[in-house]
């Protein structure tokens, strides 16, 4: 096998397993005695079917592999995909504008602002979208213990 | 830019709102707060924003009620949230209505159940119609069902709500006061809300339509469907007059889409009663009227140990009808 | 000449300094709304009814205020999709595919106005669609069932694959995933959850919102992150705006892509349940196959701008048809707008027409008032909107990002769609980097609903008889497009396929790196 083609195929067999996976719980599903002509599993199966079909002609005819990251990079993208967890976490418990300063500031330091530009940066961000969201629109936004 | 003229009015305002204030009962919510639990636009939006308009308008709270919006599981993300993190809370309502009800009494909101939360008060009902098209040759209830009992592939119905949905159990209901032994060959089309139902009544796709009197009455008016009965108990009042109710065809059949609130299980008595006095005031109020004829919706005025009696029977019947067919064990 | 009389009563009652202070503050309002990810025109209309009944404005005002919020946000939703890749709502995600390259190639003044040129043709069009044809309208709507509906939407699914992809698996790939998302949550036939794991967040679905600003924006700054110290950082590169005006030519070049457009959004829109989304889709779809004669198209052809914005505004003015004179909300903004018309005690239905005239003919007044003032505020403001693009990304991204969560946290107000968000953030950058076209993904969980129910509901009348599905003229017209549409990008697009395939290669670096 080439491996120029490899993340397709690897990519075209995690979509196979998904079909598959789609289609078992699918068939778990729980019909209730009251059900209409057709019921509640047959369109998600065809469905696992069509996928399934495509991950197979993925495995079979790949695309050439795109540039992969190394590791450092890697590591770059799941530490904000951590800052952002985090962020949803405790954005109710924290309150809006506090967590967001917090997050905008890691974000925009970790896109190449120097560490006091990006604090700046990032309660700019969040006052700027508080006034916004919540002054001007009248969105319910996340109240800390501070109020805000 | 304020200019004088609206400060001074605002003013009035204010002072009026606050001497109607000191005149209501002693106890006010220091942030009245009420809870829809669906997106904006919705019905449950609908009841938290002009409810909590009319009460500002007319002096039952002093500060502007705030409306938060918390969709998920057809209301059951509000319930848990009400039940789990805001119990003590004196100053929370949230909006509810008969799919609450249904919900509930199907077991839709994993865990939690009715005595969890306390039942405030009620603000209207909608009553629940049968229609068909102008060109059936079905002139009334009786005639459908029997149609229904003799044949039920040859009359699809259409409604609004899923499958067990509130829709769905009025048409069961009232086969069920008829006579059809088993409700399960009734054949209910599902559409995403009555509007799109009545359509397909037009269409010609289906034979029968469910749903709340507001959802069918532009299409009534302009005579494009007929409605063959009402669930409620007597005939409606005004231009809803001449609509013949299922009990006068002898179908001892009711089915009302509720409106009203719930409040947190662990709310003092002091703040509960004070909310039900403050819906009961509102309901009484012009106003209240206005917004109710505006939007077709008919009286039920239930409050405080009543509504909370009302809410456990409706589910308590819910319940005995969802067993009887088969949605739920 | 009725009709004239009663639109210029319509305009008399509509022409007051205080209702066109209304459609400016909407207009305006209504693009930012559009532009910001997370708010699309349903949530900002929503947003805004309370501020219509805090100002004590009566119906016609109201109304106008709302549909200038509502045409706003479809002329804003343009402006992330051109200058970011990100699309502000779900119908300008079409306007990414030519809008964001052309705006690479150094023509995002261009791409704006001339995007803002093609709404305002499809939205006045279909305004005196609505006017002219509103009552034969109906009647169209009334010739779909739910069997009709069925084959409409597995039209749209069968032409993807000539639409935003080279690979057609990949693109059926992302189609299925999309619709098998959209079947997450409680089953709207039965009641029974599906695929929700015992989640009470997840009964009601994943909502498309959460969907699309995840897979776009979050997925963008993503990218960015890991481009940060790539051979492409864009230091000390020059930024080209272009031009404010698009050159005569181009718009006579885009004319008939605009006229065709329009129709076909229109249509798009007059039948409840397809909406907006469909009508930009299709009107790209067809404009594809009829000009795409160079493989153009996705790389920046003006031709693939004006298409999809020509044909959502388009489909934006027909899904009123269904509104106004059926009650039936033909998108989730008009659902919206229905709301508000009924809390101002009118009820639309068949006899509004008649019963409230001086409604409905104030709010066709009001679109045209809208239109116009969007026009006038869209082109003066290109040269503004243009600056986005000057703020560097590092400060850019951040901003993406965080109005991505608030616009979905404030909507919902729960964390549990700011995690599936971050979800589809990391889906979406795995998909890119393999090639995987996000827009079926996005256009299965809008429609995959919609199709299963249709499916469902056709086969339920029928009793079970699945050829219920072919029996009407409608639907086998509609399957006959539908297979010609699927059949003919296998036969025909060979030849452009291995050709851009050839140019993604040169253009890919060979170097390959050992991944998991």
């Amino acid at each position: 096998m080439n491996t120029r083609f490899l993340s397709d195929r690897i990519f075209g067999l995690v979509g196979l397993a998904l079909a598959i996976g789609y289609a078992l719980s699918a068939r778990a599903i729980e019909e209730s005695f009251l059900s209409d002509a057709v019921g509640p599993k047959a369109f998600p199966l065809i469905i696992a079917a069509v996928l399934g079909l495509a991950s197979a002609v993925i495995v079979l005819r790949p695309d050439p592999d795109p540039v992969w990251l190394a590791l450092p990079r890697l590591a770059e993208i799941g530490a904000a995909i951590l800052v952002m967890v985090l962020y949803a976490r405790f954005l109710p418990v924290a309150g809006f504008v506090i967590a967001t300063a917090f997050a905008a500031t890691y974000l925009t330091w970790r896109l190449g602002s120097r560490p006091i530009a990006s604090v700046v940066t990032g309660i700019c961000i969040s006052l700027g979208i508080y006034a916004v969201f919540h002054l001007a629109l009248g969105l319910s936004l996340a109240r800390g213990p501070l109020g805000f | 830019m304020i200019s004088k003229a609206t400060r001074v009015a605002m003013a009035a305002l204010l002072l009026g709102a606050s001497t109607l204030a000191v005149q209501a009962e002693g106890w006010m919510p220091e942030a009245p707060e009420c809870i829809a639990p669906a997106n904006p636009g919705g019905g449950w939006d609908f009841t938290c924003r002009q409810v909590g308009k009319v009460m500002q308008d007319e002096g039952l709270i002093d500060k502007t009620m705030q409306v938060v919006n918390l969709a998920g599981g057809g209301g059951g993300v509000a319930y848990a949230e009400t039940v789990n993190k805001r119990n003590d809370s004196d100053d929370l309502l949230v909006a509810a209505s008969s799919s609450t009800a249904t919900r509930l009494a199907q077991g839709a909101y994993p865990g939690n159940t009715v005595d969890q939360v306390r039942w405030v008060a009620s603000i209207g009902a909608d009553y629940g119609v049968i229609a068909v098209a102008k060109s059936s040759p079905i002139t009334t209830l009786p005639e459908l069902l029997a149609q229904m009992k003799e044949n039920p592939a040859s009359i699809a119905v259409a409604g609004g709500s899923a499958v067990g949905g509130w829709d769905h159990l009025k048409v069961l209901i009232a086969a069920n006061a008829y006579g059809i032994e088993d409700v399960r060959k009734v054949k209910y089309i599902a559409f995403d809300g009555g509007g799109e139902a009545v359509t397909q009544l037009l269409a010609g796709s289906v034979q029968a339509f469910t749903g709340d009197l507001s959802e069918a009455k532009g299409f009534v008016d302009s005579g494009d469907i007929r409605v063959i009965a009402v669930l409620a108990p007597e005939r409606l009042e005004g231009e809803f007059a001449a609509f013949p109710t299922a009990r006068e065809q002898g179908v001892d059949a009711l089915g009302a889409n509720w409106r009203g609130f719930y409040a947190p299980g662990g709310m003092s008595d002091e703040a509960y009663n004070a909310w039900v006095e403050k819906v009961a005031t509102l309901y009484a109020s012009d106003e209240w009227k206005a917004v109710m004829a505006a939007n077709g919706i008919a009286p039920l005025d239930l409050q405080g140990a009543e509504f909370d009696k009302f809410v456990h029977e409706s589910i308590a019947q819910i319940q005995s009808l969802s067993r009887e067919i088969g949605i739920i064990k | 000449m009725d009709t004239l009389t009663h639109l210029a009563d319509g305009f008399t009652i509509a022409l007051t300094w205080q209702n066109l202070g209304l459609a400016l503050l909407g207009a305006f309002l209504g693009t930012i709304i559009g532009a910001l990810p997370g708010l699309g025109p349903s949530n900002g209309v929503a947003i805004l009814i309370p501020l219509a009944f805090s100002l004590g404005l009566g119906a016609t005002p109201a109304l106008i205020l709302l549909t200038s919020v509502y045409y706003g946000a479809m002329y804003g939703g343009r402006i992330s999709s051109i200058l970011l890749n990100i699309p502000g709502d779900e119908p300008a995600m079409m306007t990414c595919l030519d809008g964001h390259p052309m705006a690479k190639k150094g023509m995002a003044g261009e791409a704006l106005s001339l995007s803002g040129i093609a709404s305002f043709v499809g939205s006045i069009v279909a305004t005196w669609g609505l006017i002219l044809l509103a009552p034969q309208l109906v009647k169209i709507a009334l010739l779909f069932g739910p069997a009709e509906y069925f084959a409409l939407f597995t039209l749209a699914f069968a032409t993807l694959g000539g639409v935003s992809s080279t690979n057609q698996a990949k693109s059926a790939f992302a189609a299925a995933l999309g619709i098998g998302l959209a079947m997450v949550g409680v089953d709207t036939q039965t009641g029974v959850p599906r695929f929700t794991f015992g989640e009470v967040h997840l009964y009601d679905g994943i909502d498309f919102l959460v969907a699309i600003v995840g897979l776009f924006a979050l997925s963008e700054v993503f990218l960015f992150l890991e481009h940060r110290h790539g051979a492409s950082d864009a230091a000390g590169k020059k930024i080209e705006i272009g031009r404010i005006l698009p050159p005569v030519k181009m718009i006579k070049d885009t004319s008939g892509t605009m006229i065709r457009s329009t129709g076909i959004g229109f249509l798009a829109g007059v039948l409840p349940g397809a909406g907006a989304s469909l009508g930009s889709f299709l009107a790209y779809a067809l404009e594809k196959k009829i000009s795409d004669k160079d493989g153009t198209f996705g790389k920046g052809d003006p031709r693939g701008l004006a298409a999809p914005e020509a044909g959502n505004n388009a489909a934006a003015g027909g899904a009123l048809v269904p509104m106004l004179a059926l009650g039936v909300p033909g998108s989730g903004t008009t659902a919206v707008l229905l709301a508000v018309l009924l809390s101002l005690n009118i009820t639309p239905g068949p006899l509004l027409f008649t019963q409230n005239p001086d409604v409905v003919w104030g709010l066709i007044a009001a679109l045209f008032i809208a239109n116009f003032m969007l026009l006038l505020l869209n082109i003066p403001m290109v040269g503004l909107f243009t600056r986005i693009l000057m703020v560097p990304p590092r400060i850019l991204m951040p901003i993406v990002a965080m109005v991505s969560f608030v616009g979905i946290y404030g909507i919902s107000g729960s964390s549990f769609d700011l995690y599936v968000m971050i979800g589809f953030g990391m889906l979406g950058w795995v998909l890119r980097k393999l090639d995987v076209p996000l827009v079926p993904i996005i256009l299965g969980t809008l429609l995959g609903n919609a199709m299963e129910s249709n499916l469902r509901r056709a086969i339920a009348i029928s009793d079970g008889d699945w050829s219920a599905l072919f029996a009407s003229p409608v639907s086998l017209v509609l399957w006959a497009v539908a297979i010609a549409g699927f059949l003919l990008p296998i036969v025909v697009g060979k030849v452009v396929k291995s050709r851009m395939h050839g140019a993604r290669q040169t253009a890919q670096s060979e170097e390959m790196d050992a991944t998991d």
